[in-house]
């Protein structure tokens, strides 16, 4: 692994939960890294840690111990302010099912980092036309998330992560509420556009199909990677 | 900006049936607040009708210390000067001089001591209300210098009717020689409050200065303002201090009747009191439906933060939502506040014979409408709005994105 291709790097990451006043170790230290262009997947039973670790290298969570550079730059001592803008500029999102937000159509709903980019409405309109061809969804713009099917809503959340260019897009269980054939056309499709864009694609799931198309699989369990010599399976 | 907007305004009416009761409880308290405005008001001019409309006037001059030593000697100070400086004041409508003195006065039956006042029938028709609270026989009429018109309670007392011979004693100025003179009861007056109706007797102003031995001076000027002036801030006005010389003090009606200048306060305390209740009510149906809707949206919160939504941002977007269920509120509320305002401006509230602060309302309150209540208040209940959005508002911005999504899964 070459330095100056890695892209996510984390060093000793750690997180503790208070569930009902039990501390719970979900991520404990914690060190990989990923390359650009990576179709990556953390994998693990449920509540091995791979949420929190997702959280933690977005910048969504903030690590109790343990650093995270994103494209180089550490983001574990970023501010509120600072992260937000990183994250809007760096980092695409593709959670499970229903976060598209149903007050907004798909345009609007794609459009939205791109206005928190200043980006002009012609140029708005131009790349949410152009994604919506990606995705397959040419002519939905001006549907409402309701008004579409699951697979389609995450067709949209991919949009909306891929449109403003992002290096990095990380997704959290993306097929989790899609039966298998929808689940299986949404991965082929960010395959597809990961070769495609050389954006770095990383997953957490325990689905089986997302590993069979990683280049890479991250084995977590009880918060911590398993066995190192089985992280770099390509 | 713009997005943020939308989005608040779609956002509110996402849960149509929280945000119409939400919206009807503001706006039942703006409208609330805008009636009572109103209310407060006609209740207001009603009272001040009552009282310069029935004798007070807008304002007197009388001699200084006269109003509280009642003294037949004290006239006032050069009246034909201050009667040609009355005329020639454009705010001054009408103007009438009276005269007044202690008085014994005696049936055949009875006695009671009585203020009698000489006045000028033809101007105090302007001044007064005595002339249309005749219940029996007629206000002053030719030039018969004996008539009298008392009140409804004194008739009762001397036990007369109309044409009874009354006796009517006097004492007079400097000298303190007492004027004892006959009238005929002319007229019966009910202006429905008991100082008036069994203390007060009316003869002509010249019968009484002639009785009084003052010459042609007078005790009293009661001076009626023209239409369209201010009368509960009336106080205010220049022409008070203008008339206030030569040994002369003139004063508004409120200055007369300090009284009624507290009780004013203390309607607009209790106008403020209940406003302050009201928002205060409104402010947690805002803070309540806000913290409902962030919790509602949780997850979706925590995307808008994990895409890239600022913290400030989160806080804007539940500004403006507070922002657009106040515009919501308040367009139901002015509706609301001008149907049930207008309704009662028409059909009145019957009040009638209820006595505050010693003045009886005689006539039905019709409360009365004005801009200021639906600029005012609505931006008042706007702001506030505004303001009690920001807790809610620093809620969301504080939430820890991964929090939120953790917390709706």
């Amino acid at each position: 692994m070459s330095d100056k291709k890695i892209i996510i790097k984390t060093e000793n990451l750690k997180k503790d939960y208070k569930e009902d006043g039990v501390v719970v170790h979900a991520v404990r230290g914690i060190d990989f890294m990923i390359e650009k262009g990576e179709f990556s997947a953390i994998v693990g039973p449920s509540g091995c840690g791979k949420t929190t670790l997702l959280n933690l290298i977005s910048g969504l969570d903030t690590p109790d111990e343990g650093k995270v550079w994103l494209d180089g730059k550490l983001i574990s001592d970023m501010s509120g302010k600072e992260l937000s803008d990183f994250r809007r500029d760096n980092i695409g999102f593709i959670f499970q099912a229903y976060n598209l937000i149903p007050v907004l159509t798909v345009e609007e709903n794609i459009e939205y980092i791109m206005l928190l980019q200043g980006i002009g409405k012609k140029e708005r309109h131009n790349r949410v036309i152009e994604i919506l061809e990606e995705v397959g969804l040419s002519g939905l713009e001006n549907r409402r998330p309701t008004q579409l099917s699951g697979g389609q809503q995450q067709r949209v959340t991919i949009a909306r992560a891929m449109v403003s260019k992002p290096k990095i897009i990380l997704a959290d269980e993306p097929t989790a509420n899609l039966d298998s054939k929808t689940g299986t056309e949404l991965l082929d499709m960010m395959a597809e556009l990961n070769e495609k864009t050389g954006m770095t694609f990383l997953f957490s799931t325990h689905d089986k199909m997302v590993m069979e198309r990683a280049r890479r699989v991250v084995v977590l369990k009880d918060g911590m990677i398993v066995d190192k010599k089985e992280i770099d399976i390509v | 900006m713009l997005l943020y907007i939308k989005l608040a305004w779609r956002n509110i009416f996402r849960n149509k049936r929280r945000t119409i009761i939400s919206g009807l409880a503001i706006a039942i308290g703006l409208a609330s607040l805008i009636y009572v405005d109103a209310l407060y008001i006609g209740m207001k001019n009603n009272i001040v009708d009552n009282i310069t409309k029935s004798f007070m006037s807008d304002g007197q001059i009388h001699r200084k210390g006269f109003r509280q030593r009642q003294e037949v000697e004290l006239t006032i100070n050069n009246i034909d000067d201050v009667v040609k400086n009355l005329k020639k004041e454009k705010i001054v409508d009408k103007f009438s001089v009276r005269a007044y003195g202690f008085a014994m006065i005696s049936s055949s039956n009875n006695v009671n001591s009585v203020v009698l006042v000489g006045i000028d029938p033809d101007r105090e028709r302007y001044l007064s209300q005595i002339d249309d609270t005749i219940i029996k026989g007629i206000y002053f009429k030719g030039t018969d210098d004996n008539q009298i018109i008392i009140g409804k309670k004194l008739a009762e007392i001397l036990e007369v009717e109309l044409g009874d011979r009354i006796v009517v004693t006097v004492a007079q100025a400097n000298s303190s020689e007492l004027s004892q003179e006959l009238f005929r009861v002319s007229g019966i007056y009910f202006l429905n409050n008991p100082q008036f109706d069994k203390g007060m007797a009316f003869i002509r102003l010249g019968k009484a200065q002639k009785m009084l031995n003052i010459g042609k001076g007078g005790h009293e000027i009661a001076i009626k303002l023209k239409k369209g002036i201010d009368r509960i801030h009336i106080d205010k006005l220049n022409i008070w201090k203008k008339f206030s010389s030569n040994g002369n003090e003139a004063e508004s009606w409120i200055d007369i009747m300090p009284q009624m200048k507290m009780m004013f306060e203390m309607t607009n305390l209790s106008l403020s009191l209940i406003g302050f209740i009201l928002f205060a009510i409104v402010a947690l149906v805002i803070i309540n439906s806000l913290f409902m809707s962030i919790y509602e949206r949780m997850f979706e919160l925590g995307v808008l933060r994990a895409i890239g939504t600022r913290p400030s941002g989160a806080f804007k977007m539940i500004i403006f939502e507070s922002g657009a269920l106040a515009v919501f509120s308040i367009i139901l509320g002015i509706i609301l506040g001008y149907i049930l305002t207008f309704i009662f401006t028409k059909v009145g509230i019957d009040y009638t014979g209820i006595e505050m602060m010693g003045v009886t309302i005689k006539n039905i309150i019709y409360p009365v409408m004005e801009l200021r209540q639906f600029i005012i208040y609505p931006i008042i209940v706007f702001f506030i709005t505004i303001l009690v959005g920001v807790y809610p508002g620093i809620y969301a911005a504080k939430l820890q994105p991964a929090e939120a999504l953790r917390k709706s899964l």
